[in-house]
């Protein structure tokens, strides 16, 4: 006995859904196929009709079906006309056509159930999500919620560190705090010098890398061949990015304040921090260069335009957020650095003036200068008496001042971006 | 042989790295002709196109051996590559608007080559957008950025380029693979103008291109010249069989 159900989702259950009997396989195939089955109806639009399934019962015997159907089917029944070949992927189309092909497949002998055996014939519509599908959805929420929380995670800190600087900071932050000189040993007072000596020092080193290091980029990018020598500069470029800051300052010493004479100086310290940032805009210099089109240069070349007229008209304008963004990245870097300044020109304390103009050029290039990186070290660990609020206030300072660097970088670039032609 | 030859390849090989992309090339170009050169890809057609304007310089790997005579000088040889590319227009197979607006886009060259004179820039301008087509359609936009074009559009602002320096000799290698066919019989009725004032060097992937436009055709095959005729010659009486399978499009 053959007994035909159509059943909503608990179709292996005992007694679930409208059920005929039939006496042969072939009769309950022929009564799918003549829309007798409640499967035709079509009474539930958007789900779809439930699964027709056709169950073996052993003759006066009790009638439970095993979990995964002996033959699983698909057909779409709303479809007309004949087509797909019963797969999940291409469904037959229309509950008629399913009964042929099930009956051609019955009379091949290629469906046979036994008793508590199952033949399921699922609906599934062109656009119904294969189970393939399903599985592709559910990856893909899961690979962006892993990322989104890694992201989460980086910004917790930042945050936690600002608010918490500024928190501890807020009793002294005040325009006096930053106009004003350190005093009484730096127990009282402002951070006005050291603010000012990290001005210039950032200023000096900017003058001294960002022509260096751009140029050379434009002529590794632009006129180096791919030979030895080139290899040899590109080497030395990323080895140099991957030495400490305190070698560097070691190299200051020895190659500014000793080699060339520069004694320990605001100059001395800037050249230092100007080597340590000159492999990074080297590398945002080519990178940014890279990313203009091959067929531009290309097309200039044709016409008659030389390696140089090239660069200045088409590579350049095209190229030239990029290439400031990374200089100015490397000035946030330069004026948080501490150690290559430390032995080549940064001092604990200098006397400056308080006021007039010479108050905002306290220090020549061949003076001593203090710097906020290194008044900051100072106060934490070399001066006793130093309220925490002085100390946290300095560091609040040091981190805005990166902070608008680095908004203003992200400004430029925007600006720039938006103006970017192709 | 041609009586008045134009471009003179003499025995031309070139070989990228270890790979030749030509091998021993002998062909004449004649003044004011339309010269198609038909082949299978990677066949040297367009390696032959850049010996032309020494373009083949920025290949790293290129090596060069022969003569290459354009009006009489061994190009191989010159010191000065800027004026013959300056004598040499090129149109590439991808549009490609230069960043900068339409009228700039035609004005490169010319001021690059010192003409800064605001009156003679805009008529030449002018001139060139005409001859490539295109001034009806930008005549109201100059200043739109030339990336800003249809890619037809943009083919033919790079022609108008291409014209700008008034060159002699016009390179075009499959300039039709990324325009629309309209277009391409635009151009083509402009190649035919054209040829009443320079020698035009076609190399084409369709070969009834060559057939409807060239004066002389050449046959490339694997890196080799198999055959140069008339285009009617080549194309009815072909003498190499290579040819004859290639033109009915029995290969390639």
């Amino acid at each position: 006995m053959f007994r035909l159900r159509a059943c909503a989702h608990d179709c292996p259950g005992r007694n679930g859904g409208d059920t005929d009997s039939h006496a042969t396989l072939a009769d309950a195939i022929r009564a799918i196929g003549s829309g007798a089955s409640p499967a035709a109806d079509g009474s539930r639009p958007g789900a779809g009709p439930p699964p027709v399934e056709i169950l073996c019962c052993p003759r006066g015997g009790k009638c439970i079906p095993g979990k995964k159907p002996r033959h699983q089917f698909f057909v779409n029944a709303r479809a007309t006309g004949s087509g797909g070949d019963g797969s999940e992927l291409a469904p037959w189309w229309g509950l008629p056509t399913a009964a042929d092909e099930l009956l051609r497949l019955h009379r091949a002998g290629e469906l046979d159930l036994d008793a508590g055996q199952l033949l399921r014939l699922s609906h599934r519509e062109v656009f119904t999500a294969s189970s393939l599908e399903t599985w592709k959805k559910t990856k893909e929420t899961i690979a962006k919620y892993v990322f989104m929380t890694m992201a989460l995670v980086l910004v917790i800190p930042v945050v936690a560190i600002l608010a918490y600087i500024l928190v501890k900071a807020w009793p002294v932050l005040s325009p006096s705090f930053v106009l004003d000189n350190p005093r009484d040993f730096m127990t009282t007072g402002g951070i006005w010098a050291p603010l000012v000596g990290t001005f210039f020092l950032v200023l000096i080193s900017l003058l001294v890398a960002a022509p260096v290091g751009i140029l050379a980029g434009v002529y590794l990018n632009e006129y180096a061949r791919d030979n030895w020598f080139t290899r040899t500069i590109n080497l030395a470029v990323v080895n140099l990015a991957g030495v400490p800051s305190i070698v560097h300052a070691l190299f200051g010493v020895g190659a500014f304040v000793l080699f060339a004479g520069m004694g320990r100086s605001l100059l001395a310290a800037s050249c230092t921090l100007a080597v340590m940032t000159l492999p990074v805009i080297i590398t945002s210099t080519r990178e940014a260069l890279a990313a203009v089109p091959m067929s531009f240069r290309e097309a200039c070349w044709n016409m008659g335009a030389s390696r140089w007229q090239t660069i200045r008209t088409i590579v350049l304008p095209n190229s030239i957020s990029g290439i400031l963004t990374g200089v100015i990245l490397q000035v946030a870097r330069a004026a948080g650095e501490t150690a290559p300044i430390l032995f080549t020109g940064a001092v604990f304390f200098t006397p400056v003036p308080d006021h007039g103009l010479a108050s905002f050029v306290p220090y020549g290039l061949g003076d001593r200068c203090m710097a906020l990186s290194m008044h900051l070290f100072t106060l934490a660990t070399q001066v006793r008496g130093v309220s925490d609020e002085l100390q946290y206030g300095t560091a609040a300072v040091l981190i805005g001042l990166v902070l608008v660097v680095n908004s203003l970088s992200i400004g430029l670039r925007v600006y720039l971006r938006s103006r970017k032609r192709w | 042989m041609v009586m008045n030859a134009h471009i003179r390849f003499n025995n031309l090989s070139v070989v990228y790295g270890r790979k030749p992309a030509l091998r021993d090339v002998t062909l004449e170009i004649g003044k004011k002709e339309i010269f198609g050169i038909i082949g299978p890809a990677n066949s040297g057609k367009t390696t032959l196109l850049k010996c032309i304007n020494r373009t083949i310089d920025f290949v790293i790997s290129a090596r060069v051996q022969g003569e290459v005579f354009v009006g009489g000088e061994d190009v191989c040889r010159l010191r000065n590559v800027y004026a013959l590319r300056r004598r040499v227009g090129m149109v590439f197979p991808l549009p490609v608007g230069l960043p900068l607006s339409v009228y700039e886009n035609v004005a490169y060259a010319p001021r690059r080559a010192g003409m800064h004179d605001r009156h003679e820039l805009d008529a030449l301008v002018e001139k060139c957008l005409r001859q490539a087509m295109l001034w009806d359609e930008v005549k109201d936009r100059l200043d739109l950025l030339g990336t800003r074009l249809s890619g037809g559009q943009q083919q033919r602002l790079t022609l108008a380029r291409a014209l700008s320096h008034r060159p002699e000799i016009l390179c075009l290698d499959e300039f039709s693979i990324a325009i629309d066919p309209v277009t391409t019989m635009k151009i083509e009725d402009i190649l035919l103008e054209l040829k009443q004032e320079m020698t035009i060097v076609l190399v084409t992937n369709l070969v009834q291109q060559a057939r409807r436009l060239a004066d002389r055709t050449a046959f490339l095959s694997d890196s080799r010249l198999i055959e140069v005729d008339d285009t009617e010659t080549l194309f009815t009486r072909p003498a190499n069989r290579l040819t004859e399978r290639f033109v009915n499009g029995e290969f390639g």
